[in-house]
């Protein structure tokens, strides 16, 4: 056993009492003087052109917000310039914001939005990967029917391939999965002396700050944006907060009011970003002693009708798809396909979930298909520090994924399990094993060409230490770690380190809480600052900043997918037990183990709190959560109908982190935020084949699903 | 908006009902999520489920058990009085919050066809008690659910009391199957009781649950499974089956598609006729 750094002892989260006795106010806790309500009117086809829209005779405090009212830019601004922060004449997507009501009376808004009428003229929608790819005239998006189309090749395949001797295919197909956060979306805005200010729940203030910025038309001194205590964001508050934010602030000046909007779940659930579905091909080609030495892997995911953060998501499924595996000779491609549907977008693991349960469950496949056991042919292909990754980056960190497959087989006691034969005629048991990364950070060299943060630590002459950063506390823990980073740094009590939720008006930007970065980049960032700071210690008031470098020796081509894609890695393998029920088809969990190389933890609590509920998220996507679309419209709209696991449907989890010291992040820290997520639903499904005896293809592995492979297969 | 009358004791509640048209709300697990769907909209709301009167648990000398129309699942599941074949469906409705908060009455006059407290009052041949201002009237089960939210009761009339025949033989066979395992609406369910004595076997009794508009029950299958277990050759399983196949008309919806339901549904049948019949 590790002797423990004692950066990893727990402290205790510096936001836990307020949130368990109530204390906390988030957005909907607040109530300004003479403030409003607002409510959306969304469009209830999934691609129309809008001829007219009939308003009520309407009370005099009941005053319209539409596109007529955005004097800046009326796009949101992220990455493709091309979702309106209001439809104007033509609607995309079912849930589409057209105007907003606002008032004083919550209830009466809800009539006045039914009431009104929008005259459509509909269109032709696509609303499948499918139907998208075999339209060949109107076109949704341009003049293709994708928004990306990435191609990158490693090594030479074509004549890897004609050499191989034996070829393996598989084409897996994986649904929604909604984020469910526990708060939906929630935005205060209040317009004073001239001055723009926005509260509610986020992970990325500088992206609401700059939309605001975009659609009011103002200069950054009269927008300032602040995060409120967040229920939960896992993606779902990274890009969308940017369109109540700005509808919010738009009725505000209309009206003269503090306007807060608020989404109902059913609402939440319609029109808010959700994770990619998917559908993936993978054929490997193997030479004669079993080894891979190609494969052709296509990704195609399905963006709904605007680009938002398709493209970076895409990215990292085609960065993820290869796997934990060295293969010499590679083509991977990918495209982002347009549909008539809410656009998809970030979501903890950020197409790494799609892209691991592709690659495992191939893995599992080729296996028996040559007839060898599943967790050898892997070992044989397990990347090794100092390799190559599939676009070319140099794994520079330790990996151990030896030693973390081994302890999480151990923990597990996975091959006897494996190797003992099923019982004819009771429950089927099954267990299965993933293995898999997730690259810490923005893409390629984005975090020094996009993002590029700053941290600010100013000590007062009571020696307490004010730590700045934009990084927002959404329940994973930041405030707590980043503080224990700066004192653990300073050598002085965490108690004299002080960190409030970001305040665009006074943190500088480093950054939105996204890609598993808040501890390698900022908190490498805060250590930085930290480190200077205490060269100055002796000085009565003292303000250190420090500013993201791009580590010497990285290079990333955006344009070839060739280079360092990530700065770091963390590493995770994950074993799911399983009994299905023969005749209900319904799998029960029996038993969930992990192991992680997530560096150093900081903070080993919260990094255990990180374990349960991302591996719980990653397991409910596995087999439960089911969102289905028809004709454009999500059916499940609630929560009891969009099934989220409740805590009997999860078994105990065990872990161990295998460390192994990152040489970038602060005291050997990897990311681990979205790692936990990643290779659940691969390890419940590889179960599930191992119980049945069928090759599973899709996810969520449903009772349903589960019925249809018994019976045919 | 709602306007909420609470009355202070049974006789008032019948009162207020007998004068006015209104909602009666004895939990409200289901009915607050129906009313966030219209808000605003403008009803009355007879609220019961504070009445001591509608709460009584009790076991009458010809052992028929009496359920107060308002108590709530977790008061019946604390009753010693109630027993496990009761218990069992009960156990695995909602959450505890939901347990708590929801009644016995109300999951019968909600009749969703999903409700998990129905498929045993349809095997037990229960029998509901519905008071008026001055008046009493009492109706199986089977005759007051129509449909899905359908009930057949009249104006100023109220579920008081369920009424439950017992026997100390009965042995129950309970399968919910929902996507998870709390807080879920069944996809089906399945309840089966046997009263099998040392002079053989008494009685079946069998309800499915959430594969038609309301519980399937068949006291002619029954029969012809009591004739197929004392040895009469000419029925058999399949043959059984097929007749529940013909009475169950499952639908695709948000939480599952017919063709499992169906599946399942018949499954358990079949399990439960093979195992525990030994058919």
């Amino acid at each position: 056993m590790l002797e423990m750094k004692s950066i990893s002892v727990p402290a205790g989260r510096l936001d836990f009492s307020e949130k368990m006795t109530g204390a906390a106010k988030f957005c909907q806790d607040l109530r300004p003087h003479g403030m409003f309500y607002a409510k959306t009117l969304r469009s209830s086809k999934p691609r129309a052109k809008i001829r007219a829209v009939r308003l009520p005779l309407l009370p005099d405090n009941v005053v319209i917000v539409d596109w007529r009212d955005v004097r800046g830019k009326n796009i949101v601004p992220i990455v493709t310039d091309d979702q309106p922060f209001f439809a104007r004449d033509q609607v995309n997507y079912i849930g589409e914001p057209i105007l907003v009501a606002t008032g004083p009376n919550p209830d009466e808004l809800r009539k006045i939005i039914d009431s009104i009428q929008v005259d459509y003229e509909e269109l032709p929608a696509v609303l499948t990967i499918e139907e998208a790819l075999s339209r060949t005239s109107d076109i949704i998006y341009g003049d293709h029917p994708w928004f990306v189309s990435y191609e990158y090749l490693k090594g030479d395949p074509d004549t890897a391939i004609h050499e191989a001797a034996i070829s393996v295919e598989d084409e897996f197909h994986t649904g929604y999965q909604e984020q469910a956060y526990l708060e939906p979306q929630s935005m205060l805005a209040e317009q004073k002396d001239g001055v723009m200010t926005v509260r509610g729940s986020m992970q990325c203030p500088f992206y609401v700050e700059e939309a605001l910025m975009q659609a009011l038309g103002w200069e950054r001194t009269r927008v300032r944006v602040i995060q409120l205590p967040t229920g939960g964001g896992f993606g779902g508050k990274e890009d969308y907060p940017s369109i109540p934010a700005v509808h919010a602030a738009l009725a505000a000046i209309k009206t003269g009011r503090p306007v807060m909007l608020v989404y109902d779940r059913g609402e939440d659930i319609m029109c808010t970003t959700k994770r990619h579905p998917s559908c993936i091909r993978v054929k490997s080609h193997l030479d004669a002693n079993n080894h891979i030495i190609a494969r052709e892997i296509e990704v195609l995911s399905d963006a709904g009708a605007y680009c938002g953060l398709s493209g970076v998501v895409l990215q990292r499924m085609i960065y993820s798809v290869p796997g934990v595996y060295q293969v010499q000779n590679l083509r991977v491609s990918g495209r982002a396909c347009a549909t008539n549907k809410v656009p998809s977008g970030a979501f903890r693991g950020f197409g790494g979930p799609q892209a691991f349960f592709a690659i495992e469950m191939h893995m599992e496949h080729v296996a028996r298909e040559i007839g060898v056991d599943p967790l050898l042919f892997r070992k044989t292909h397990f990347l090794r520090q100092g390799d190559l990754t599939a676009t070319g980056g140099r794994l520079r960190s330790p990996v151990e994924l030896e030693a973390i497959t081994d302890s999480v087989c151990t923990l597990s006691d996975y091959y006897e399990k494996r190797s003992t034969p099923k019982e004819p005629g009771g429950k089927l048991r099954g267990i299965g094993f993933s293995a898999f990364f997730h690259g810490c950070g923005f893409t390629g060299a984005d975090e020094r060409d996009i993002i590029s943060a700053r941290v600010r630590l100013c000590k007062g002459e009571d020696e307490t230490v004010n730590l700045y950063v934009s990084s927002a506390e959404l329940g994973q823990g930041a405030i707590t770690t980043l503080s224990k980073i700066a004192a653990e740094t300073l050598d002085i009590p965490l108690s004299q380190v002080l960190c409030g939720y970001p305040d665009t008006g006074v943190c500088p930007n480093s950054g939105p809480t996204v890609a598993s970065r808040t501890i390698l980049v900022v908190g490498r960032l805060v250590q930085e600052a930290a480190l200077k700071m205490k060269e100055h210690w002796d000085e009565a008031f003292c303000e250190t900043e420090s500013h993201f470098r791009y580590p010497g020796g990285f290079s990333f081509d955006k344009k070839l997918h060739t280079g360092d894609a990530y700065l770091e890695y963390a590493w995770g393998a994950n074993v799911v037990e399983v009994e299905v029920d023969p005749i209900t088809y319904s799998c029960n969990i029996l038993g969930a183990w992990a192991a992680f190389d997530i560096g150093t933890p900081i903070d080993t609590t919260i990094a255990a709190g990180q374990v349960h509920g991302g591996m719980t998220q990653g397991l409910g996507y596995g087999c439960m959560e089911v969102l289905d679309m028809k004709a454009g419209r999500p059916l499940q709209c609630s929560l009891t109908d969009y099934m989220i696991p409740t805590s009997l449907d999860v078994c105990k989890i065990d872990f161990r982190f295998v460390q192994s010291e990152s040489v970038l992040g602060p005291y050997g820290a990897r990311g681990m935020g979205e790692l936990t997520l990643v290779g659940a639903a691969p390890a419940l499904a590889a179960a599930v084949e191992n119980a049945i005896g069928k090759p599973v293809t899709q996810l969520p592995v449903t009772s349903e699903y589960i019925m249809e492979l018994s019976r045919h297969g | 908006m709602a306007r909420v009358f609470r009355p202070g004791n049974l006789k008032e509640a019948l009162h207020f009902l007998d004068a006015e048209r209104a909602a009666v709300l004895a939990g409200g697990t289901d009915f607050m999520l129906k009313a966030g769907r219209y808000p605003g909209a403008e009803f009355a709301v007879l609220s019961i489920g504070h009445l001591h009167e509608l709460k009584r648990i009790a076991i009458d000398a010809a052992n028929v058990l009496s359920l107060g129309a308002v108590c709530t699942l977790s008061e019946i599941l604390e009753s010693p009085l109630v027993p496990l074949f009761l218990k069992l469906p009960i156990a695995e409705i909602g959450s505890p919050a939901i347990r708590n908060a929801a009644t016995a009455g109300g999951n019968v006059c909600n009749a969703s066809p999903a409700g998990d407290v129905l498929p045993m009052l349809y095997a037990l041949d229960a029998t509901l008690v519905l008071k008026s201002h001055g008046d009493q009237h009492e109706m199986q089960i089977r005759d007051f659910i129509q449909g899905p939210g359908l009930i057949r009761i009249a104006a100023g009339q109220m579920l008081t009391e369920i009424r439950i025949p017992l026997r100390q033989t009965w042995r129950c066979t309970w399968r919910k199957v929902g996507g998870r395992r709390a807080n879920s609406v069944s996809k089906t369910s399945f309840y089966a009781l046997i009263d099998r004595t040392s002079r053989g076997l008494g009685d079946v009794r069998i309800a499915l649950g959430a594969i038609a508009p309301t519980v399937v029950r068949s006291r002619e299958a029954e029969r012809i499974i009591l004739d197929a277990y004392r040895g009469k050759p000419s029925q058999r399983c399949t043959e059984i089956i097929a007749l529940y196949d013909a009475l169950i008309s499952p639908i695709d919806d948000s939480r599952s598609c017919r063709d499992y339901r169906r599946t399942v549904s018949l499954g358990l049948l079949e399990n439960f006729l093979t195992e525990v019949m030994r058919i």
